[in-house]
């Protein structure tokens, strides 16, 4: 599927039946088809914009100005943007070389690490909220905005590339370099510090050292091929290793590769078995083997950068966390015994589990009735109303390892002030009509024993293993009516001093039912050995691939798990017509605003180019089907092989998405507008003139000389280009206000800014709507 | 839950149960009911063992999927229960029967029995699909049989175009009209049949409920006036009755929650009433019939709040105003003012002819006087809070074309106003169709599995190849005969390793074949091709879809696409065993024998299950195989 070949893809095709069908036309050059002729036999323009010079000037103008437009204003907002409030924070930690935790792989947060630390930013500054004055903290934030604009800048110039050594004309090229030079989005994203610049800059880098790869394919395992499968390897382990998605170009290349080698494999092209086995092992070196051990490496960076403790610890398993510098679980876990007596805190909310002498009211406001029994709640403050002592409900030997309290235990809980027991029972609580209150009762009466017993379940444990202060996760589950102790950011009204409720949940795998034992005061003989006693630990060891294997799953498990409906997440379906876009940031002083959307002429432009490439594409099928040839065979193979494989890389950072469970925004499909682009570059040649450059492959000792054939879209291409890349400018001008977040904007001409209705643009004017 | 979900979608089998009730009034029931559901699942062995004929398998691997399918406990269990899956097992076998005796005729295009037998796939499909929507799988398989099997005529030259179109005509006639008219027919005798009132009805549209026997809404007033009771129903796909209750939010005003509810409770009666500044509903003051553009409040009868909205986000579709109930019988502001637009009327036609609002026939809209924004409920659900009721919200976006912004008035109550007659409330076919079949599919994919809840009885599809889990189907006593869901281990996990094999033999064959080595004859690479496209994509299309399906699925949904795991199986052991030319016949002998041995054992092993098994589970031994199985008590 990439580059061209030389047998054409159907193999079931008639030929000799129909003479290749031309269509009609007034240029001389569609003849070229027939009867190849000199590169002299083009329009003039043609012949001066293939020279090297023309090219390089393009390029130079094109680079010129994404650099422009992207660096334009970059210092503008000086306020923490999006995702910045994440992947800048991450930049961060790596300053400060603290442990933190995100799904996403870790090289463009590396480099983003290292760009800030460049610039000589001390990670001080937190990005706790979208809006935070970077000026007021004194942060380098240019600096680290600079590297994804300019990776951003770098991907126009590789565009125009990519379309060039795939045999495209000069002027074509610079369209599909337009489509994302002007683009609005693009520029956008490549602004501020987020993923996805880097991703895309090396997605494109994998494309073009993928296609230069195959052009080398008649001079296999020379030091040029060896070198350009290197590097596609290599930006493909960068695209992987920036942000999750990349997984994706792999999975595209795995695709060309695997046609590829079926060729390979293909009898009738002569080769051993031996010679096929040869190249296979190339490209599972170069394109399995490498990439993983980049990957390994970039996470091995990672965790050798962050060493000491810090937000990401408590994702992490205890064995995990004990090898993080300063952890707490490392300086003061122990192992908790039954009469211990203990603070517990939610592990959410952090609040410790209370209880007070004062009672339940009888009736609350809404007529329900309590059990008016002794209240218990979570309060947020260290007083001596939070001791609770752990009493067995077995026999416990006199000494020894029998008395620690492990996993599926059950326990009673003493509150130690009040000398009652944790109870629960089947009334509503305060609040929450659906759970049940949370009491205590006192020791002695033992006419509801039942009902105080609890499961102590440590999350994510084996049989047998022991509490531990402060890295035993555990649930709380009460024994006859099987609900989890539970607690939440609500507070009770004035008879609980508007402390937090605590009831009982009947969902118990509810993730935020989870506790810890934050701290042993006493134990059964009074002996506590402090933390001062315990002495300075030093970080444990663990094996790397141990971690890494840790983290990997994590990350997957909550990629997987961030469903939680986002106001500006949108359905994979709308995002090539650009029904929606993504508010980033909002100033209500000067009505300043950005705002994710696309260039719509670019967008729609390229929706069109797929569907009639794909329209081509299934006539050329249904008339070879019968027998007809529709157009030459060079022309096909480029049709099939080229653009075919950027409509692969199109289909497979898209479609997966319709599969994901998870929220997704617009920006998750500029990879395949860029694909869309270079399709739409590739439709316009089609559609301008039925020439190409061909051959374009360097040959090789043994390749048989094929007639020279040359693109030629005269003078129509450069006009036509010409006016499309200044209409897109004009768009641009036009959108520019929501794409810098500058000038601000009144209400009239935010509505006129909104091109498209279903736009949820900010400060929008309307008599009817009060602000809220 | 399976009880409710068997009700929605049975259309075919809601006019099934009626009948045979009907049938057996004074005997009991459920017997004849059973014995009706086992002679379908009876019926599945001699289909299963035609249909590998057809598909050309050796006698000894015909045997052997009759013996499989007759010997799988897992269809023996459900076939003997009332319930959907042995008529759907049934269609399912006789549409993969059809379409391989079809199949076989295609060297005679257009003689009777290839008619014969395309359009019995056409009605087999129609069947499928009515009595239950996981017929649409088979129905793809058929599909893409259908479209291989037109691309090749399309590929040959020789045909001639007249013979194209007929080839084409007469797919569309027996495999996309007809399926469709079965379907539709049993719609049809549904509805006539289903005509008394009952459990379903709200999630219809108030028209079609209003022609139910038994439903009080066409007794209503007609005629919509100051001082009426009415209930509210959203006009959207699997819109509800407007509702409030004495809870409040938790999150914005914390004022009391309004939301869209699907059953019938007095919290939905709403009552009509004029705007603060005008006079009080006095009921002795003549009677003031509503109109199109009218300011009203609605004051909620049971809490006598008022409907309100703010600008304050709703709590799920944040773009949107909050609603809610505020105030009471006296108090209130000029945040309660609904101005009543109306869409059009059934009966009168668009709005310009529409003079006062009727009860169920006019579709209207609520524009909130202040804040412009239009009275919405789109399908969003609130959190636990809210009960899982829909929100109900108030969007900025005036969106004329959007149902979801549409309600018309259902019950309608007042003393004063002449009750209405059923003939102002017909309602077409074609619309309860729809509507119904709309109103299935939404409430299919609302039964999502609550990431909370952890229901025992649901099982993922991964789980169902190998038979990680089986299922319990009734109490689990000791003095219960217990049965229990779950397949011929054998069956299962011979036909799971059999795909796998498949597909890796499917490879090497390409590879040896691009490699240019002749493994076989072009008619028996036709044949292998042939039987594995079935049964593999028939497989995939019954597996797959389950993956990337939200709701909550079960085990019993595998036992469609087990089916194909045992064509496979058999296939693969005919491939490489029964039809080798390596192995002599007396090898054959043995591996048939053996295999033989090994299901009638597995079967009279596992036999309790499907039969019931009588006192303590513990006693029985040996049943538990995987562990994951919960089939002891611990």
């Amino acid at each position: 599927m990439a580059g061209p070949q030389d047998t054409p893809p159907l193999r079931n095709r008639r030929p000799g039946r129909n003479s290749p069908r031309i269509p009609q036309s007034d240029l001389d050059d569609d003849h070229t088809v027939i009867h190849p002729t000199g590169p002299r036999a083009r329009s003039q323009i043609e012949q001066l914009l293939d020279t090297d010079e023309a090219s390089a000037v393009l390029v130079a103008l094109l680079t010129l100005l994404a650099f422009a437009l992207r660096f334009y204003k970059i210092n503008h907002p000086d306020q923490v943007v999006f995702d910045e409030v994440h992947f800048g924070k991450f930049a961060s930690h790596y300053i400060k070389r603290e442990y933190y935790f995100d799904v996403h792989p870790p090289l463009a947060k590396l480099l983003y690490g290292l760009a800030g630390w460049f610039v000589g930013f001390d990670g001080d500054f937190k990005f706790e909220n979208i809006g935070d004055s970077y000026t007021e903290a004194h942060v380098p934030y240019v600096g680290m905005r600079a590297l994804p604009a300019i990776l951003g800048s770098m991907t126009v110039p590789i565009v125009y590339a990519i379309m060039k050594e795939s045999g495209y004309s000069s002027i074509i090229a610079a369209f599909s370099a337009c489509l994302v030079l002007f683009d609005n989005a693009h520029i956008a994203q490549s602004r501020l510090i987020l993923l996805d610049a880097p991703l895309i800059f090396f997605m494109t880098l994998t494309m073009y050292s993928y296609i230069k790869f195959r052009k080398y394919r008649y001079l296999e395992f020379s030091p040029e091929w060896w070198m350009w499968l290197i590097a596609t390897g290599t930006f493909m382990a960068c695209t992987w290793a920036s942000k999750v998605n990349g997984i994706l170009t792999v999975v595209a290349i795995g695709i060309a590769v695997l046609i590829d080698l079926w060729d390979i494999l293909d009898i009738k092209k002569g080769h051993s078995m031996e010679y096929f086995w040869k190249h296979f092992m190339a490209r599972a070196a170069a394109l399995i083997a490498l990439p993983i051990i980049l990957y390994l490496s970039f996470f091995w960076v990672h965790l050798a950068v962050l060493t000491n403790s810090g937000p990401g610890d408590s994702f992490m398993s205890p064995a995990f966390q004990e090898t993080l510098r300063n952890n707490e679980m490392l300086l003061n876990s122990q192992e908790v015994r039954y009469y211990d007596t203990l603070t517990i805190r939610h592990k959410d909310t952090r609040v410790f589990l209370h209880s007070h002498p004062e009672r339940y009211p009888l009736k609350y406001d809404d007529g329900r009735i309590s059990s008016q029994g002794q209240q218990v709640t979570g309060y947020g403050h260290d007083d001596s109303n939070n001791l609770w002592q752990v009493i067995p409900t077995k026999a416990l030997p006199e000494t020894g390892r029998g008395r620690i309290v492990r996993h599926e235990d059950v326990v009673q809980l003493l509150h130690v002030n009040t000398q009652t027991l944790l109870l629960t029972h089947d009334v509503a609580s305060p609040t929450m009509p659906t759970n049940e209150e949370f009491t205590t009762w006192p020791k002695d009466d033992h006419s509801r024993y039942n009902d105080t017993l609890f499961h102590l379940r440590l999350v994510d444990s084996h049989p047998g293993a022991a509490l531990r202060t402060k890295s035993g996760l555990f649930k709380l589950i009460h024994v006859p009516t099987k609900v989890a102790m539970w607690t939440f950011p609500g507070q009770l009204p004035d008879w609980a001093f508007k402390q937090q409720e605590v009831n009982g949940k009947k969902e118990v795998n509810d993730k935020t039912a989870v506790w810890f034992a934050d701290e042993i005061v006493a134990s059964e003989d009074g002996e506590v050995k402090s933390v001062e006693e315990m002495g300075h630990k030093e970080p444990k060891q663990m094996n790397f691939f141990k971690k890494f294997g840790e983290l990997q799953l994590l990350m997957l498990q909550h990629n997987a798990g961030l469903t939680a409906s986002h106001p500006y997440a949108s359905g994979p379906f709308n995002w090539p017509f650009l029904i929606s876009g993504i508010s980033f940031w909002t100033q209500t002083e000067g009505q300043k605003q950005i705002y994710l959307i696309g260039n719509l002429i670019g967008w729609w432009t390229c929706v069109v180019g797929l569907s009639v490439f794909i329209g081509i594409l299934g006539a050329d099928m249904l008339a070879r089907r019968r027998g007809i040839v529709p157009f030459p065979d060079e022309v096909c193979n480029r049709l099939w092989n080229s653009t075919g494989f950027f409509l692969v890389v199109w289909a497979v950072h898209y479609l997966p998405f319709f599969l994901m469970g998870r929220q997704l925004f617009l920006h998750h499909y500029l990879p395949s507008h860029l694909a869309s682009a270079l399709i739409a570059g590739a439709v316009l040649q089609f559609i301008l003139s039925e020439t190409i450059n061909f051959p374009i492959s360097i040959r090789g000792p043994h390749t048989r000389p094929k007639p020279r054939q040359y693109a030629d879209v005269g003078m129509k291409g450069p006009i036509i280009v010409g006016v499309f890349a200044l209409a897109m400018f004009a768009l641009y001008v036009y959108l520019a206000p929501l794409t810098y977040g500058t000038p601000g904007l009144t209400g009239e001409q935010v509505n006129s800014k909104r091109l498209l209705s279903t736009w949820t643009l900010h400060f929008a004017a309307k008599t009817t709507d009060a602000a809220p | 839950m399976l009880v409710a979900l068997t009700g929605l979608l049975a259309g075919y089998d809601g006019s099934f149960e009626f009948k045979s009730g009907e049938v057996y009034p004074d005997t009991v029931p459920y017997v004849a009911m059973r014995v009706m559901m086992a002679m379908f699942g009876v019926a599945l062995v001699p289909l299963g063992w035609y249909t590998a004929v057809e598909l050309g398998l050796s006698w000894r691997a015909c045997h052997l999927v009759a013996l499989m399918v007759l010997c799988d406990v897992g269809w023996l269990c459900i076939s003997r229960f009332i319930l959907l899956d042995s008529m759907l097992l049934f269609f399912t076998f006789t549409t993969v029967f059809c379409l391989s005796k079809f199949h076989n005729q295609q060297y005679q295009s257009f003689s009777f029995d290839w008619w014969l037998w395309l359009a019995a796939t056409g009605v087999s499909i129609g069947c499928v699909t009515s009595v239950k929507w996981v017929g649409l799988f088979v129905t793809a398989l058929v599909g893409l049989y259908t479209i291989e099997d037109l691309w090749d005529k399309f590929g040959d030259l020789k045909m001639s175009v007249r013979d194209q179109c007929r080839h084409w005509g007469a797919r569309i006639a027996c495999l996309i009209v007809l399926p469709i008219l079965v379907y539709m027919a049993s719609f049809k005798i549904h509805f006539l049949i289903l005509n008394h009132s009952g459990p379903g009805d709200a999630q219809m549209s108030s028209l079609f409920q209003a022609n139910l026997v038994g439903n009080n809404f066409a007794s209503s007033p007609l005629e919509i006036a100051f001082g009426s009771r009415v209930t509210l129903k959203n006009m959207g796909y699997g819109g509800g009755l407007l509702h409030s209750h004495v809870q409040t939010y938790p999150v914005g005003s914390n004022q009391q929650q309004v939301t869209c509810y699907h059953y019938k409770d007095e919290n939905n009666d709403w009552m009509i009433l004029p705007r603060w500044d005008e006079p009080a509903y006095d009921p002795n003051n003549p009677m003031r019939y509503l109109a199109d553009g009218d300011v009203i409040r609605l004051g909620h009868v049971s809490t006598t709040r008022n409907l309100h909205s703010h600008p304050i986000p709703a709590p799920v579709t944040k773009l949107n105003n909050e609603v809610s109930c505020y105030g009471n019988s006296t108090i209130g502001d000029n945040h309660d003012y609904w101005v009543v637009e109306v869409v059009d009327d059934l009966h009168a036609g668009g709005k310009d002819h529409v003079n006062r609002i009727h009860s169920l026939t006019t579709r209207l809209r609520f524009r909130h006087l202040a804040l412009g924004c239009y009275l919405r409920a789109a399908n969003a659900i609130l959190p636990q809070w809210g009960f899982k009721q829909v929100e109900v919200s108030c969007d900025k976006e005036n969106n004329p074309k959007d149902t979801h912004t549409y309600w018309n008035v259902e019950n309608h109550y007042n003393d004063r106003l002449p009750p209405g007659e059923a003939r102002f409330y017909k309602s077409p076919f074609l619309r309860d169709f729809w509507h119904l079949n709309v109103a299935m599919m939404t409430s299919n994919n609302a039964l999502i599995p609550d990431p909370d809840k952890e229901d025992i009885l649901a099982s993922k599809p991964f789980d169902w190849p190998f038979l990680r889990l089986g299922l319990r189907m009734c109490g689990w006593g000791d003095s219960q005969t217990k049965y229990y869901l779950l397949g011929t281990p054998v069956i299962w996990w011979g036909g799971a390793t059999s795909l796998i094999l498949a597909v890796a033999s499917l490879v090497i064959y390409l590879m040896r074949m691009q490699r240019r080595y002749v493994d076989m004859e072009p008619r028996e690479w036709d044949h292998y091709l042939y039987v594995g496209k079935i049964a593999f994509l028939g497989w995939f299309l019954h597996f797959f879809p389950f993956m990337i399906m939200g709701r909550v699925t079960y085990i019993h949904h595998y036992l469609p696409t087990l089916y194909f795991a045992v064509l496979m199986l058999a296939h693969m052991i005919d491939h490489f065993v029964f039809s080798s030319r390596r192995f002599t016949e007396q090898t054959k002998w043995i591996t048939f024998g053996l295999c033989c041995f090994t299901i009638v054992f597995c079967f009279w092993w596992w036999k309790g299950v499907a039969f019931g098994i009588d006192g303590p589970i513990n006693d029985h031994w040996g049943l538990k195989w995987r562990k994951t199985w919960n089939i002891y008590e611990p």
